[in-house]
């Protein structure tokens, strides 16, 4: 049965071409939360460029009927190679937007148009493309020494697409696999918190879209020279829409679930409908399978948003065995039952790599006129504050009175309007917030803000600064590059968990943790960052009240020992237990500064705020 | 001067759109992407009413009732029960994908892929500055100003329109201020909905002919407009419906006709890449 081996033979190409796309898109989605909807065009861009590298000159062939570039005929492979580097390169202008500040939904909306625009673009200019018609007789690898007909041929071209597609989830795991891979991981839960502990989103993202866009353009370049020709019709939006369903369906984030979603989806629906009878109009089998598709993204998100093959969670304690620990309930009664280990234990200066402690209380970090202004609203108007090295600053005010504000301002999260920031004498009011978590100032957030799928072992080695495995380059490297250090870093990672008495949680996912536990985790990763300045958004609130103060002794030994620690804070115990000095804020403006017992004499501080 | 007379009326149709894809989001914060797909249904139920006898213009309603009712529907059922589970925002846009696929091709394999028009004649045509234009032109520019007062008289003068002004300026504060936001978020997706029936209408009547996949890139257009404005901004949303459908319109008459959303595209794009608030709006604080 000759037809039966032909169709083998296509089935595997297919299936290795929508495999190799889904990987792609499952490292830029699944892993880096980079939501590509303009993925189908790095695919036909791959694809064109394979086919105008192998053809012949487009005067030459066939009395020019099809007008096209290039056409500089090289042989295999070439034109695979093109492909990918064509893929690749068109990722470059869409770094633009998904840059570091746009939200991810609309990054999204902005991927999707380019693609529908490129598609317009395409359709509609003959001389580059062939316009709308699209390219046929794109000649097979070798078809002058063999038969491309041949069924020992077309397996050969399917065993040579499957090795590809094996080497591409080699290349994909590596990555995802490295500290780097866990940087973008944390990029896709949070990626404003990623930044602030010193990731630089833009060229994460980059990496991200250039690898994933050569990995399309080489399935692209497998496909266009296995059926010989390419229309632009075939790479609608819609398509990525279905590489989407494969993922989701799949398990976005486990590169297995990519595999089984694009044998799933495309690949199973195409061959499904083969074998369905013609029904009513012409229409209704191809309108029924885009109908089955969009019914599917909303049930597996609804019912299985994890996918078949759910992301797998990664043991770093070392403890295989380790049952997962059973999810707790947020309860801040249980929050009073944790207790702190011993921290004094701990050699903190060793483990956060603090230093020599130098405790001169020189100024740090300090601010002239700093202001920012909402459309017409100033919330921080003219603030001029310093911070002294070594000292536990405390900063309250009213609610709204731009105490997180001028937080974010000093880390870099937020712009400000006007005003300068200096931090060991230099002018860092330009400084993004990523540098300036390498440089130094580490900060926390008022909201919950862990990882919710990384452990709590991950949540803190990935912010661990300098690793050399989390670079894109050094991540390829294997981990043979990067895996002694990395365990280094995560045995110190443990053992700052095991002074905050988390230990049984290392690695259960952070999402699961109860509100308190959460909190703690923050502020370990934020140590972890190995901060000079750490600046601390309301880390008690909702913290029970026995265990902010255990938190609070702990922050004033890590002052003791050299770090300076900047503490918006509700609570005036805390600020009265360990603050000094402490900065009042009100309506935008530095109220008053002191001890707390200098700012109690003050009759308008006390009017301001500490009234009730 | 004739293509000036086109681009008011694509002006006027995409602001109706617009204007109603805009509160959508503006209130739930969700870019709902099903919209083009709502529009296309609410036309074809138009269609329907207008093939049993009944002028285009009262099967209108059938269409604004239509989008109305599942715009609802679909915020009830689909989008705020995936919000109530505090997923990545991505998550509920891929959501609105998979239901604008559910919504345009259930539409085709029910209706097949031919194309249809309504029944009814132009009317007679009038000069107005130098345009020409026909009095199912007329009537769809009137529509468009009928709106777009209303909707300033809504948000503008009225206890509702407030409380949606609230609630989107910011959910909780305005829960907590006493205001039922789940019955104002309701209560858009209600208004909002049958403006977008209303513009799949008019969209499908000054098209022509039409089929189950006319509106699929409607929502470039809609993007483009909103996001030229500020995304949320209703009053924004009627000036960039307005620039953009005029400026593609104007620009076919100077370059090929076939790229002349190309402009909309460009716009949106870099839009999103300088200002991703709009030209009026504002950054937000969080």
């Amino acid at each position: 049965m000759p037809s039966y081996g032909y169709y083998v033979a296509i089935i595997l190409v297919y299936a290795s071409v929508d495999a190799m796309a889904c990987l792609g898109l499952n490292l830029e989605f699944g892993v880096a939360g980079i939501s590509n909807f303009g993925y189908i065009i790095f695919q036909s861009a791959g694809a064109y460029a394979a086919a105008v590298l192998s053809m012949p000159s487009a005067a030459s062939s066939n009395g020019g009927f099809q007008k096209y570039v290039l056409g500089w005929h090289l042989p295999w492979p070439f034109p695979w190679i093109g492909a990918a580097i064509a893929g690749g390169l068109l990722a470059v202008p869409f770094v633009f937007i998904v840059g570091k500040r746009l939200r991810g939904d609309f990054a999204a909306v902005g991927l999707l148009v380019s693609a529908v625009l490129l598609n317009v673009l395409v359709k509609n200019y003959v001389p580059f493309l062939n316009g709308d018609a699209g390219i046929s007789l794109v000649p097979a690898p070798f078809q002058s020494h063999f038969n491309p007909q041949n069924l020992s041929y077309q397996f050969a071209y399917g065993a040579v697409a499957i090795i590809l597609t094996v080497g591409v989830y080699f290349v994909v795991k590596l990555v995802t696999e490295s500290p780097y891979g866990r940087s973008l991981r944390a990029m896709r839960d949070n990626d404003i918190v990623a930044d602030s502990l010193g990731k630089d989103l833009r060229k994460q993202r980059t990496s991200i879209l250039i690898l994933g866009g050569m990995i399309a353009g080489l399935s692209g370049a497998i496909l266009v020279q296995f059926i010989t020709l390419w229309a632009p019709g075939a790479w609608g939006y819609a398509e990525t829409i279905v590489l989407f369903a494969a993922i989701i369906i799949g398990g976005a984030g486990n590169h297995k679930g990519a595999v089984l979603g694009a044998i799933l989806v495309p690949v199973g629906f195409e061959e499904i409908t083969r074998y369905l009878p013609p029904l009513g109009n012409p229409e209704l089998v191809p309108a029924l399978e885009w109908v089955s598709i969009g019914l599917l993204i909303v049930l597996f998100l609804w019912f299985r948003p994890d996918g078949i093959l759910p992301e797998r969670r990664r043991i770093l304690s070392g403890d295989k065995n380790a049952p997962a620990p059973a999810p707790t309930v947020a309860d801040d009664e249980s929050d009073a039952l944790i207790k702190i280990g011993d921290l004094q234990k701990l050699n903190f200066r060793e483990l956060l790599r603090l230093g020599e402690p130098v405790n001169d209380h020189r100024v740090i970090l300090s601010t002239n006129a700093l202001t920012k202004t909402f459309n017409t609203v100033t919330v921080v108007s003219d603030v001029t504050i310093a911070i002294h090295q070594g000292r536990l600053t405390g900063m309250i005010g009213p609610n709204g009175a731009g105490k997180s504000t001028t937080l974010a301002m000093l880390a870099g999260t937020l712009a400000s309007s006007s005003g300068q920031i200096f931090y060991e004498g230099k002018d860092i009011t330009s400084m993004p917030s990523d540098k300036r978590a390498l440089a130094g100032i580490v900060r926390t957030f008022q909201l919950a803000s862990e990882f919710k799928k990384l452990t709590v072992l991950e949540n803190l080695v990935c912010a661990i600064p300098n690793q050399s495995g989390d670079t894109f380059f050094g991540s390829l490297r294997g981990k043979r590059y990067w895996g002694t250090e990395d365990r280094d870093n995560i045995e110190r990672a443990k053992e700052v968990l095991e002074g905050f008495g988390l230990t049984q949680y290392a690695d259960a996912y952070a999402g699961g943790l109860s509100g308190g536990q959460r909190r703690l985790v923050e502020i370990m990763r934020a140590l972890l960052a190995e901060p000079k300045v750490l600046l601390l958004d309301e880390p008690m609130a909702g913290v029970h009240p026995n265990l902010a103060h255990k938190i609070g002794d702990q922050l004033t030994k890590l002052c003791e020992g050299g770090m300076t620690i900047v503490m918006v804070e509700h609570e005036l115990s805390i600020m009265d237990a360990f603050c000094d000095p402490v900065i009042v804020l009100a309506e935008g403006q530095v109220l008053a500064q002191g001890t707390m017992s200098e700012l109690r004499q003050r009759e308008e501080v006390v009017e301001a705020y500490l009234v009730g | 001067m004739s293509s000036l007379g086109f681009g008011l009326i694509s002006a006027a149709v995409l602001a109706i759109a617009t204007v109603g894809f805009t509160m959508q989001f503006a209130v739930t914060n969700v870019l709902n992407l099903a919209y083009g797909s709502i529009m296309i249904n609410s036309a074809f139920v138009s269609y329907y009413v207008n093939q049993h006898g009944v002028t285009a213009w009262v099967a209108l309603v059938g269409g604004v009732l239509t989008g109305a009712i599942a715009s609802w529907l679909l915020n009830r059922f689909i989008y705020t029960p995936f919000q109530k589970r505090n997923l990545a925002p991505i998550t509920v846009v891929i959501v609105s994908l998979g239901v604008d696929l559910m919504g345009t091709f259930g539409l085709q394999a029910i209706v097949g892929g031919g194309y249809v028009s309504f029944t009814q004649n132009q009317g007679s045509e009038y000069h107005f500055a130098g345009l020409l234009l026909s009095s199912l032109q007329l009537i769809i520019i009137g529509l468009c100003a009928a709106v777009l007062v209303g909707v300033h008289g809504l948000l503008k003068y009225t206890r509702l329109g407030k409380a949606m002004r609230a609630t989107s300026a910011n959910r909780n504060l305005a829960r907590n201020s006493g205001i039922k936001t789940n019955y104002i978020i309701s209560t858009t997706w209600l208004i909002s909905g049958a403006l977008c029936g209303l513009a799949g209408t008019v969209f499908a009547m000054n098209a022509g002919v039409f089929e189950a996949t006319s509106a699929q890139l409607y929502i470039v257009l809609l993007l483009a407009a909103m996001f030229l404005g500020g995304p949320g901004e209703p009053y924004g949303a009627m000036f960039g419906a307005i620039t953009i459908g005029v400026a593609t319109e104007v620009s076919a008459a100077y370059i090929n006709p076939d790229y002349k959303d190309v402009i909309a595209f460009v716009v949106l794009i870099a839009m999103l890449m300088f200002r991703p608030f709009g030209i009026f709006g504002s950054e937000k604080t969080n």
